[in-house]
């Protein structure tokens, strides 16, 4: 594969959705709704969020941004768009590279099926061929350090070794953007050394990683650029030594 | 450009723009069509993980049925076993593929939520999942139905183009059927219920365990409104020897122009919302 120039830009991206309550989810109130003709509770149930409003991002290879905010500031939306999954109601995105999204445990897991099983499912999602997983599979199933593990169903794993089993899958595949959230944290010290080095190499590799967390240190350790996301409304992206200021905001 | 390496989302609005958005992710669907075949082979395995016949459970739990109600059903309704049984057999496992590619249908999308919520796949290959794991089920219920037409002597008039071209607009028409209802069920929770109840109706209302009797007035007509009645029978009539009416494939034809070009425009004005609803 040809290697591509990691970069994010995203102008004055808008972002809204409809969150639907129980209420909208029925279809027998979505249906008097209909037959009184809109008068019983025009929003009943649904009600439309602006998760981030024009956000304004530029990101090159090499960058490493740690997105902090409170909860419910619009980080984990704004991972989900950068990975694709959410459309924008204004603005564009425009990520070159390939994307691993790393935003939960559960991606592409099946509880009931082996870790190797899940590293093949994985790697299918990821994008790789049957035969470029197999080549790689001996390479996955070591940094998972989870051995004879591996051949047993994932429901009886722990949180930690989920997480390794997923951190291992995700960056086994060649990545030029690393979409984390929170996470990252899972494992033991251990593993997050083994999993530090690898986002190293990444990073080394040109690549970008985007990674939302509360954590100062982990902010401190892995990203060179902050941006602070207050209901939506994004912050300019500072130097990391600048966090404080950004912080005390 | 790859599009694997390029993500570009625009916030753009209007018909002519989501249809082309809706277009976009139906080819995405089939350049990753290996995606969708190993996503329902993974799900055929999880299913009979651990089971020494594996998915030739279905096959042995519809023979058994098959033959149960093949010789009670043949004596109650006084009529010789080695017409009964093939007919219902062949009933049997292709309503079955109706039922199956429209219930689990319901699940496409809530079933696929983790992965749509981070991933930028395309919507369509968790269509095509079901429709792969309802075709490898069909798979294995082909020994029954090779079975049955063997030993009941129908594979020497059986005719098997027609029938092919019945199992295909069986496929076309289950698959929009199965992705409206995908749709749906990511909307109101309520639809997986009414769809089964659909589909339990539907199975007394076709003729899969009785044979129709196209004498009676009142009674075609039912016959003549069930879209069931018309997508079974073009696969099962050639297989039994039988001719297939002529308007039924133009039935079949018109419900598959029809049902895709709702389901399709449905899908453009719904599709950046699907994620959303789950």
């Amino acid at each position: 594969m040809n290697p591509v120039t990691a970069s994010i830009t995203c102008t004055n991206l808008t972002l809204r959705f409809p969150v639907y309550g129980v209420d909208a989810k029925s279809l027998k109130k979505a249906l008097a709704r209909v037959t009184v003709g809109g008068v019983l509770g025009r929003h009943a149930g649904v009600t439309d969020v602006t998760a981030l409003s024009g956000v304004n991002l530029e990101l090159k290879a090499g960058d490493r941004l740690g997105l902090i905010g409170h909860n419910g500031s619009g980080k984990t939306t704004l991972l989900r768009a950068l990975s694709g999954a959410y459309e924008p109601d204004e603005g564009t995105i425009d990520v070159h590279g390939r994307i691993a999204p790393l935003l939960d445990l559960s991606l592409g897991i099946d509880a009931s099926a082996t870790g190797y099983e899940n590293i093949r499912l994985r790697g299918r999602i990821a994008g790789l061929s049957s035969r470029e997983i197999e080549a790689k599979m001996d390479e996955i199933a070591d940094f998972t350090g989870l051995g004879p593990f591996l051949a047993m169903p994932v429901k009886t794993y722990s949180a930690g070794m989920k997480g390794r089993l997923a951190f291992a899958a995700a960056t086994a595949v060649e990545t030029d953007v690393l979409l984390m959230d929170e996470w990252i944290a899972v494992g033991d010290s251990e593993f997050q050394q083994v999993a530090h080095k690898r986002l190293l190499s990444l990073v080394e590799r040109a690549g970008i990683l985007v990674l939302a967390t509360h954590e100062v240190s982990l902010l401190k350790l892995y990203c060179n650029k902050v941006m602070r996301l207050d209901g939506g409304v994004a912050s300019e992206v500072v130097d990391i030594r600048r966090l404080d200021e950004l912080l005390a905001r | 450009m790859d599009s694997s390496t390029h993500l570009l989302r625009i916030g753009q609005r209007g018909a002519r723009f989501q249809l082309m958005m809706a277009l976009r992710d139906l080819r995405g669907s089939f350049q990753r069509i290996g995606l969708a075949w190993s996503l329902a082979w993974h799900d055929i395995g999880s299913r009979y993980r651990g089971s020494i016949l594996g998915p030739f459970w279905i096959t042995l739990s519809m023979g058994l049925m098959v033959l149960g109600i093949g010789f009670l059903y043949a004596g109650l309704f006084h009529i010789p076993i080695e017409t009964y049984l093939p007919y219902v057999a062949l009933g049997i496992v292709f309503f079955g593929v109706l039922t199956g590619t429209i219930n689990e249908g319901c699940e496409t999308f809530v079933q696929a939520s983790g992965m749509l919520s981070q991933t930028s796949l395309p919507m369509f290959t968790f269509v095509w999942r079901v429709m792969f794991r309802n075709l490898i089920n069909l798979a294995h219920h082909m020994v029954i139905v090779v079975a049955v037409l063997v030993i009941f002597g129908f594979w020497r008039k059986a005719n098997v183009p027609a029938a092919a071209i019945g199992i295909v607009l069986m496929l076309v028409n289950a698959a929009w059927l199965s992705m409206l209802a995908g749709i749906a069920s990511a909307r109101f929770r309520d639809i997986p219920q009414i769809v089964q109840s659909i589909m339990q109706f539907a199975i007394f209302m076709t003729p899969v365990f009785w044979l129709p009797d196209l004498r009676l007035g009142a009674h075609r007509a039912v016959l003549e409104a069930n879209p069931f009645y018309h997508l079974l029978t073009a696969v099962r009539s050639p297989l039994l020897g039988q001719t297939v009416p002529e308007h039924t494939y133009g039935v079949l034809a018109l419900m598959a122009l029809l049902g895709w070009l709702f389901t399709f425009s449905l899908f453009a004005r719904t599709r950046r919302r699907i994620v959303h609803y789950l």
